[in-house]
């Protein structure tokens, strides 16, 4: 970090994503170049070469040039899903506590063999299974040592079973990595460090985690899951941001190489690399941050975040420029803790197939996707079955001629072909009146979904401002937007490079938390007592890491919960002052107004007493933010983008009407349009519904408002 | 109907429930609610009728249908938007009083349109021993607050003076009230949400779509019923109480498109609380029939309708008040589930299309410990031990059963972290692990069970007390099908430690039962304790095996004994496997001649009876 801002202009993002590799090149100027190129599993590290290759040809400039002018680079990988998903992972043993050696592979019971399912999947409880884990029970060792709940050491770890436990995993087993986990260790490492002495001493090479290090909260089962995971992946991903490093630096970047992580903030690379479990699902936290970054610029502080594209429907909640972290987090049915953003994650999109209960003539939506290949019946790659992005086409929504910018054309008579067999004839209707019935069922689930997410998390959608996604969500939301009574709806001009910007606009995150269970009420000394070293930790941290104190910041949280409940509930402190009895009690009474509004009316509890279960610290190095190009406001009219009329179903007349059709390209900001009107942009497709109004902002973003 | 619309209205009812059962569990934030999933939620028609079955604990969808139609009778002209009423008395519909039913009109336009109902296991419902379960009641009198029927909201008012009532009849008054607040929450959620629905699609749109879907539920598994062959089947579920044997004794016929299930063959109602009257019997017998014939089918009216059961009076499946019946969603329910399980599982087994969907038996026996006493931090704590939740899994067809896979008539469960134990109570766990031999030998073997041990650890009073409902440890109950034997019985033990030796001496930190220093004695059924330096040990029952065990695969009985969950012994006798003494390497030649040396001893076995 040495260069002059002169000669270092480019701050470099990355994501890498399971199909594709894209990236987004922010010139301190204030421009933006975009670059794709194909994910190149396993070697992902090629990939992302490509990609700043792409985006720098983009810019008129090489890779080597790029990268030589580049003062930050930020980076999401889904390297270690990828991981998990292929089982490409270490060889994994494990030392746990003898007498609970079963305990990874018990997974509480049902819990880890229902956890993930959907509910039809639940209710055919005979087909049901749990997932080969991933560490062989030959392969688990326990050894004798015990601590107890209040973290006192009971028995004396036998260190001689435990130099045999690791010669015979490494030497008999050949693993690879050794994941440890003892019971209660979150209160008292001792037993897991000694383990680590050993392992180094006896088998130098083998890759360790220990729980009290990766995951030091109580809970022995997911605590293990996760020791296991990060043992697992762990060699990978070290490996892999080891060589990005390499790469870049003989590409000619020397600066730091910033890491995204599951919660939403970027570590250095040499940070993340011993916390694999850390960057699962690191693209999609970025997306949330893409959209906070947005929401902060435009001024929306309550988002639901919904990204739907050809597969996926991901949704993210912001609330009051905050997210929560997942409660149950997993990653392909296996669970681990961590802190990560809750993002709900269904298989639902464009390629979802439209089908009929052969019982009962019933149409459905899903589960089954034709996915990317064969995809749609209007793709024309082969695709037989009709999917929602068909019955798009259909209903007048995309334009068979132009879709992505008239890269692909739209086969819409084989579409129709294909509907009116499978699905219009057996229904007895129209195509028509079928596509557009299929249409109402697709957006009356997506608005059930979005419900019940914000249900569960205590929170109205009304207050809330939806960020429309991916290729199939403008298309939609409209509709549900409408039926979920949102405030508005912003489609975002940078949709396709959103999870760049999160990149791009994040802070240096370092997540700290100690377990420990303080009754209400205690001694403010005793809570300072837990933070104070904390605080201490992360200045040293952020300082090595180049920041000055002016540009950290300290945000302490204390989980809280009512005796005898299970539900804790993350109550963040407000201010940096140290903890006084005054202070301390009025966050207990924060406490009690969270638990409230999270989990209904008359659900607080106070008789049983409250305890105090975790205090938590994020320390922030606080990063630039990109700058987003603001245009000047033009006139409300916007006839002159309009390329046409056609019918598209409109909701609100019950069927097909005459809609405006609009180039994006051609809108400027400051203009108006208004529903039914369809804008195709070179991305995606918005659909404005009857008494819907659509707007581009300075920033280019479609806000769509209800009339 | 239109078929768009009524896909649309089906999703939103299927999320009415999803959104009723977040708020049950939210506001409730007791382990047995949120741990257990001991739990429901269903709509209702406005006749009471089942409409939208949720994922609970699923032999409570149809009593609570009569839990309805019971209000429905005796509030007649008096029930009123805003209302709710309470429900736990096991002679009207209930399963057992600590299972309270809270009951939710839903009116649109001064219309009663449908009903929301829902239960979870209060904390304490004021039966002689805490938690609920109470193996010493000798009639229904002594098994705490019971209700044929009371209105606890009026028009939108609590009624504290009923509220106030209930909670001066149990221990820990809060809990329980925490408990009511989080039904009334969910019926809350339910019911607005159904109204949203009306309001959007009109009531007579949304009353078809209901009769619609029933209709086809009933269609769809008559259609079912019709595939399948006709036939007989039988179960005998024995339960042994103290010295006493009772037996569920079970007969299904199917002809055509329905089905009769007739339990004539049951044994009189016994003095011991396992009894159940008439509607949990009937919601027994439904709990496995939902998931194992309409796994793809609305749970509804319509499921209903084709099924008929037989249960005389008197009998310990229709006992007569005042029977008493606190354990009987650990009993002669759980029997019944069994049964049933049994005989669908055996006719689906005969059809070559279905027998993919035919299993053993999952978790023949719930071991309902409540342990209660003063913990480490001084107050008082009663609770379930939630390891009961984490039954086996039964062999299916292709494959074996999970092991401490949980159960069929509760599809979501989990139990508790040891680390959460430890903390809730002043106890130390020994070990909690799979228990060896334990899963139903056959061609696919039944999941095995676990077995754990503790011991008090820093207890204010020296330790706790335990009420144990333990039936069932003298004979298999989770049955094998086709073939397949049954998994291991529960066991449990009281390890009595020398109290004039244990001050001094170290710790323990025993690995097995046997290490356990002590005389152990076998603890089914009271109220015990559990202090000093005494441990409790408990085994719970692996689920049955399928098909016949000497046609398991040699190498995957191999891959169990080297998983160390089945013996050198099983591996020998029961699946006539031969391995290597050495090496434990399989030596097929010697397995395939001592298979066929089994088969020949069957043959003379059976000739010679």
């Amino acid at each position: 970090m040495t260069a002059s801002k002169k000669e270092r202009r480019f701050v470099v993002a990355t994501d890498v994503g399971g199909t594709c590799t894209d990236t987004v090149i922010f010139d301190t100027s204030g421009a933006v170049h975009f670059g794709k190129s194909l994910s190149t599993p396993p070697n992902f590290a090629d990939g992302v070469l490509d990609s700043i290759a792409a985006a720098a040809r983009e810019a008129g400039l090489t890779a080597a040039d790029v990268l030589a002018g580049t003062q930050l680079f930020t980076h999401g990988s889904t390297v270690v899903d990828n991981t998990l998903l292929t089982r490409a992972g270490a060889h994994t043993g494990l030392i746990t506590t003898e007498g609970f050696e079963d305990t990874i592979h018990v997974t509480r019971g049902a819990y880890g063999r229902w956890a993930g399912q959907t509910e039809d999947q639940i209710k055919h409880v005979v087909a049901s299974f749990r997932p080969d884990p991933l560490v062989a029970m030959a392969e688990i060792a326990g050894v004798p040592e015990r601590v107890d709940y209040k973290g006192e050491a009971i028995r004396d770890l036998d260190e001689a079973a435990v130099e045999d436990a690791v010669r015979h995993l490494v030497e008999n087993r050949n693993v690879e990595a050794i994941a440890v986990c003892f019971l209660w260790s979150f209160y008292n490492d001792a037993h897991e460090k000694k383990v680590r002495e050993i392992v180094s001493r006896v088998a130098p090479d083998t890759y360790v985690t220990l729980s009290s290090e990766i995951a030091p909260v109580p809970g022995e089962y997911e605590r293990t899951s996760t020791t296991v995971i990060n043992a697992y992946a762990g060699r990978i991903a070290s490996d892999y941001l080891g060589e990005l490093t390499r790469k870049l630096g003989a590409g000619g970047y020397d600066g730091p190489v910033l890491v995204m992580q599951g919660y939403g903030g970027l570590l250095p690379a040499s940070e993340a690399a011993g916390r694999a479990v850390g960057m699962i699902e690191s693209g999609p936290a970025a997306g949330i941050i893409g959209s906070k970054f947005l929401g902060d610029v435009i001024g929306d502080q309550n988002i639901i975040a919904a990204d739907m594209g050809g597969t996926t429907f991901k949704v993210g909640v912001i609330e009051g420029g905050e997210f929560e972290y997942a409660r149950e987090p997993l990653i392909d049915r296996f669970h681990y803790l961590a802190p990560k953003i809750d993002i709900v994650s269904i298989g639902a999109g464009g390629g979802s197939i439209v089908s009929l209960d052969p019982r009962t003539n019933v149409p459905r939506v899903g589960p089954q996707s034709a996915g990317a290949l064969p995809g749609p019946v209007c793709y024309g790659r082969g695709g037989t079955e009709p999917t929602l992005t068909d019955v798009a086409v259909l209903v007048g929504y995309l334009d068979p001629a132009i879709f992505l910018s008239g890269e692909m054309t739209l086969d819409m008579d084989a579409a129709r072909t294909v509907f009116t067999e499978k699905i219009a004839k057996p229904l007895g209707m129209s195509v028509e009146n079928a596509a557009i019935g299929i249409m109402r069922i697709a957006a009356a689930q997506i608005s059930d979904l979005i419900h019940e997410i914000t249900v569960e998390r205590g929170l109205d959608p009304r207050d809330f401002v939806l960020h429309a996604f991916g290729g199939t969500c403008p298309i939609l939301c409209g509709l549900f937007g409408q039926d979920l009574n949102v405030k508005r709806i912003v489609v975002p001009y940078a949709a396709a490079v959103n999870c760049a910007f999160g990149l791009a606009s994040s802070d240096i995150v370092h997540e700290y938390s100690t377990t420990k269970t303080l009754q209400v009420p205690s001694l403010a000394n005793d809570v300072n007592a837990i933070f104070d070293p904390m605080i201490e930790t992360a200045k040293a941290q952020l300082a090595d890491e180049g920041f000055a104190v002016a540009d950290m910041r300290f945000e302490r949280a204390v989980d809280f919960r009512y005796g005898l409940q299970i539900h804790e509930v993350t109550t963040p402190v407000r201010g940096d002052d140290t903890f006084t009895d005054d202070n301390l009690e009025s966050l207990g009474a924060d406490f009690e107004a969270l638990y409230e509004r999270r989990y209904g009316k008359g659900s607080a509890f106070r008789d049983a007493g409250m305890e105090m279960t975790m205090f938590r610290l994020t320390a922030r190095g606080l990063g630039a933010r990109p700058e987003m190009i603001k245009e000047d406001l033009e006139g409300e009219d916007g006839s002159a983008a309009l390329t046409g009329r056609r019918n598209i179903f409109v909701e609100g007349r019950g069927g097909l009407a005459e809609a405006a059709i609009y180039s994006f390209e051609k809108l400027r900001p400051g203009n108006k349009v208004s529903g039914p009107a369809v804008i195709h942009t070179p991305i995606t497709t918005i659909v404005l519904q009857e008494n819907q109004t659509g707007r581009l902002d300075q920033y280019r973003n479609m806000i769509i408002e209800f009339a | 109907m239109d078929p768009i619309t009524f896909s649309i209205i089906r999703h939103r009812l299927y999320r009415i429930v999803d959104e009723a059962v977040i708020t049950l569990k939210n506001v409730s934030g007791s382990a047995t609610t949120n741990e257990g999933h001991d739990l429901m939620v269903s709509l209702y028609r406005a006749n009471g009728s089942l409409l939208m079955g949720g994922v609970g604990f699923l032999h409570h969808l149809t009593s609570a249908a009569e839990a309805c139609k019971a209000i429905i009778r005796r509030f007649k002209g008096d029930i009123h938007e805003g209302d709710m009423f309470l429900l736990n008395d096991p002679y009207t519909a209930a399963l057992h009083t600590s299972d309270i039913y809270l009951i939710s009109p839903i009116h649109y336009d001064d219309q009663l349109v449908g009903w929301s109902a829902c239960f979870v296991h209060v904390y304490d419902i004021g039966a002689m021993s805490p938690g609920g379960f109470s193996p010493q009641s000798q009639d229904i009198y002594t098994e705490g607050f019971s209700s044929p029927g009371i209105k606890i909201i009026d028009r939108g008012e609590l009624r504290n003076d009923v509220l106030d009532t209930l909670l001066n009849m149990v221990r820990n008054p809060e809990m329980v009230s925490l408990d009511i607040r989080s039904l009334i929450a969910c019926n809350n959620v339910a019911r607005d949400r159904f109204r949203v629905l009306i309001r959007k699609y009109g009531e007579e749109i949304v009353d078809g779509a209901c009769m619609t879907l029933i209709d086809q539920s009933e269609q769809l598994l008559r259609d079912r019923l019709r595939e399948l062959p006709n036939g007989k089947w039988q179960s005998r579920q024995y339960m042994d109480v103290n010295a006493e044997v009772h037996r569920v004794g079970l007969t299904m016929t199917k002809e055509d498109d329905h089905l009769v299930f007739d339990f004539s063959d049951s044994s009189p109602e016994s003095p011991y609380s396992i009894n159940c009257a008439y509607w949990a019997s009937w919601g027994g017998l439904f709990a496995p029939l939902f998931p194992l014939l309409c796994y793809d089918i609305t749970w509804n009216e319509g499921v209903i309708r084709p099924i008929e059961m037989i249960a005389p009076e008197g009998t310990i499946v229709n006992c007569r008040r005042p029977a008493p019946v606190s354990v009987a969603t650990v009993g002669a329910i759980q029997s019944v589930n069994n049964a049933a399980c049994t005989t669908i599982g055996k006719m689906l087994a005969a059809s070559e299309k279905y027998k993919g969907e035919a299993t053993a038996v999952w978790h023949a026996n719930h071991f309902a410990i409540f342990l209660f006493g003063q913990n480490q931090r001084g107050g008082q704590s009663i609770g379930i031990l939630t390891e009961t939740f984490a039954g086996a899994g039964g062999a299916r067809s292709f494959a074996d059963g999970v092991d401490v896979g949980g159960e069929v008539p509760n599809p979501i469960s989990r139990m508790a972290n040891v680390e959460s134990m430890e903390a809730a109570f002043p106890l130390r766990y020994l070990f909690r692990r799979r228990m060896k031999d334990s899963g139903g030998a056959g061609e696919y073997r039944g999941g095995v069970g676990a077995e754990l041990a503790f011991v008090p650890h820093d207890a204010p009073d020296g330790g706790l007390h335990y009420v144990v409902s333990g039936k069932g440890t003298q004979f298999p109950m989770s049955e094998g099908l086709n073939g397949g034997y049954p998994g291991a019985p529960n066991s449990y033990l009281w390890v009595h430690s020398n109290e004039e030796t244990a001050g001094d001496a170290p710790l323990s930190f025993a690995q097995s039962l046997e290490s356990m220093p002590g005389e152990k004695e076998s603890v089914t059924w009271g109220v015990y304790p559990i202090m000093g330096r005494d441990g409790l040990y408990v085994q719970w029952n692996g689920g049955g095996g399928y098909g016949d065990p000497l046609e398991r695969d040699p190498a995957a009985v191999v891959a169990d004994f080297e998983e160390g969950v089945v013996s050198e012994w099983t591996l020998r006798n029961v699946y006539g496997v031969v391995i290597d003494g050495d090496a434990g390497e399989l030596d097929g030649p010697g397995t395939e001649a001592a298979r066929k040396a089994a088969r020949g001893t069957r043959l003379q076995r059976e000739a010679a009876e």
